[in-house]
């Protein structure tokens, strides 16, 4: 599944994709390439991918190899996936707590194609926040944990 | 005389009356009679025993039509909930003005006056069928009640037994989970799970929604089972949710060392600003003058025929030649030599004419 996906391993790598990506959504997955889920969302994004190259290009990360990134975008479930549009970070909502990325995998191949969809549209009529067009049932459910409050 | 026109022979007869007392008037005064009759006993049946049901829009709204009145009259009596069967009818006979109709009616078809009492109702038969009928109503509102609440204990019995099946279900599946993940989750689920019970409606319903409730719960298996990789702290550097700079806008530590990669991105400014001349210049029309000028091509200093001598007089050749001999190159040397000789050879007799056609 991920054997199929671009994958990124360093720093370097990431800041390059996400300043050359140009006029299509960036999807960066990260994730470990051995965990379940992360295999579930992997075959669903590289099923996906060629369907979506005009508006998208979809990566993997892996957690342990950029923990800059790891830090910056607190990632503490796997996989989270993390949209930019033109190197601009996009915020989707989803009905859960965290706009920044979207934790867990897609329920369906065309949840994933509709999510894309909209963050397409979004960013091209200038939004840099959109609404999820997924049904809030089928968004995984997680616990955000605040520390220090 | 003039046309009469008989309701119930449906003809319009230009002897007058007279056909009244004829055999085909009486027959069919007869039949009317008949199928009228028949209608006046049943509701007569029904005073001492009036029917009351609940209001069915099919049947409930037939109406009768009055051979004495002419008129159409509603046989039942209604308030949108429950009927009174003939007791539009009922009401309509006990009326003085239809009592003043039959007696006209009989005396105009001349029929057989005992029938005529039948089709009158009197005030006393009125006040019993008003008796009868609120007792009726009463019996059917008992009735009515009963039904009701032997549906509310059967419904009850229904959710009563989902919410067993429910339990039996959740209590195995609470330990198990309960050993797997955090506690918070289970209370989200089985929120989610109770509503998606409450929708459908018998025992085979209930099974196939505990058979969707475990479809759901193997797919909500990773919403609940989701890997956590560690509270990342980043109490240093912020995240993006305090604000702080992105990692790729950063300057990176290792970027000195590998220096192959271009720091600039995008094209230069003079590159930019020529791009943007020529995106103007498409829009300019395509056979304009000097369209396909090639920019490009090398021109030397004397490209312009400028050699002066603007108050000369004599041939411009001459001029040349003085222009190029000033220059003083080795090729105009030659070629001056060349138009030297040519141009000396007649001098005077364009001169004249030259002059005069300057001034």
């Amino acid at each position: 599944m991920s054997l199929f996906l671009a994958k990124l391993s360093c720093k370097r790598d990431i800041d390059e994709v996400i300043k050359t990506v140009a006029e299509k959504v960036l999807v960066l997955r990260f994730g470990r390439d051995e965990d379940s889920v992360c295999l579930q969302l992997d075959e669903i994004l590289s099923k996906t991918s060629h369907d979506l190259s005009n508006m998208a290009s979809i990566y993997i990360v892996d957690v342990d190899s950029a923990p800059v990134y790891t830090r910056y975008f607190d990632i503490s479930y796997i996989p989270s996936t993390v949209f930019f549009f033109n190197g601009q970070h996009m915020k989707v909502d989803y009905g859960s707590p965290d706009h920044t990325k979207f934790v867990g995998s897609f329920k369906t191949k065309q949840d994933f194609l509709d999510l894309i969809e909209v963050i397409y549209r979004g960013a091209m009529r200038g939004k840099m926040i959109v609404k999820s067009p997924i049904d809030p049932q089928n968004i995984p459910k997680y616990d955000l944990l605040y520390h220090g409050i | 005389m003039g046309a009469f026109y008989c309701a119930i022979c449906r003809q319009t007869s230009f002897s007058g009356k007279a056909h009244i007392f004829g055999k085909s008037h009486q027959s069919k005064l007869k039949v009317v009679l008949v199928k009228f009759l028949e209608k006046v006993k049943e509701a007569r049946r029904t005073i001492k025993n009036p029917q009351v049901e609940r209001f069915d829009c099919t049947q409930h709204k037939r109406k009768c039509w009055c051979y004495c009145c002419g008129l159409e009259v509603e046989r039942d009596v209604t308030d949108g909930d429950i009927t009174v069967l003939f007791g539009g009818l009922l009401e309509h006979m006990a009326r003085p003005d239809h009592r003043k109709c039959t007696h006209t009616f009989w005396w105009e078809n001349k029929a057989d006056p005992k029938l005529r009492d039948k089709f009158i109702i009197t005030e006393n038969e009125m006040e019993r069928f008003k008796t009868e009928v609120a007792k009726a109503l009463g019996s059917f509102e008992d009735k009515e009640d009963g039904l009701i609440k032997q549906q509310a204990t059967h419904i009850r019995a229904q959710e009563q037994h989902r919410q067993e099946v429910l339990q039996s279900l959740i209590e195995p599946k609470a330990e198990l989970e309960l050993s797997n993940t955090e506690g918070p989750c289970n209370s989200v689920d089985e929120a989610s799970s109770s509503s998606h019970f409450r929708a459908p409606g018998s025992d085979e319903q209930a099974r196939s929604g505990r058979v969707d409730q475990m479809v759901a719960r193997q797919w909500a298996g990773p919403g609940q089972g989701l890997t956590f990789i560690g509270y990342q702290d980043s109490s240093n550097s912020g995240n993006v949710h305090t604000g702080a700079i992105p990692p790729w806008l950063q300057e990176d530590p290792n970027e000195g060392r590998s220096g192959t990669m271009e720091q600039a991105i995008g094209p230069s400014l003079q590159d930019f600003l020529k791009q943007k001349e020529q995106e103007k210049l498409k829009k300019l029309p395509p056979n304009r003058v000097g369209a396909n000028f090639d920019h490009s091509s090398q021109t030397d200093a004397n490209w312009l025929p400028s050699f002066g001598r603007v108050w000369n007089s004599g041939r411009r050749w001459q001029s040349r030649h003085q222009f190029r001999e000033e220059e003083g190159q080795t090729n105009r040397q030659k070629r001056k030599r060349d138009q030297g000789a040519e141009g000396t050879k007649k001098p005077n007799r364009l001169n004249s004419d030259y002059s005069m056609h300057c001034t």
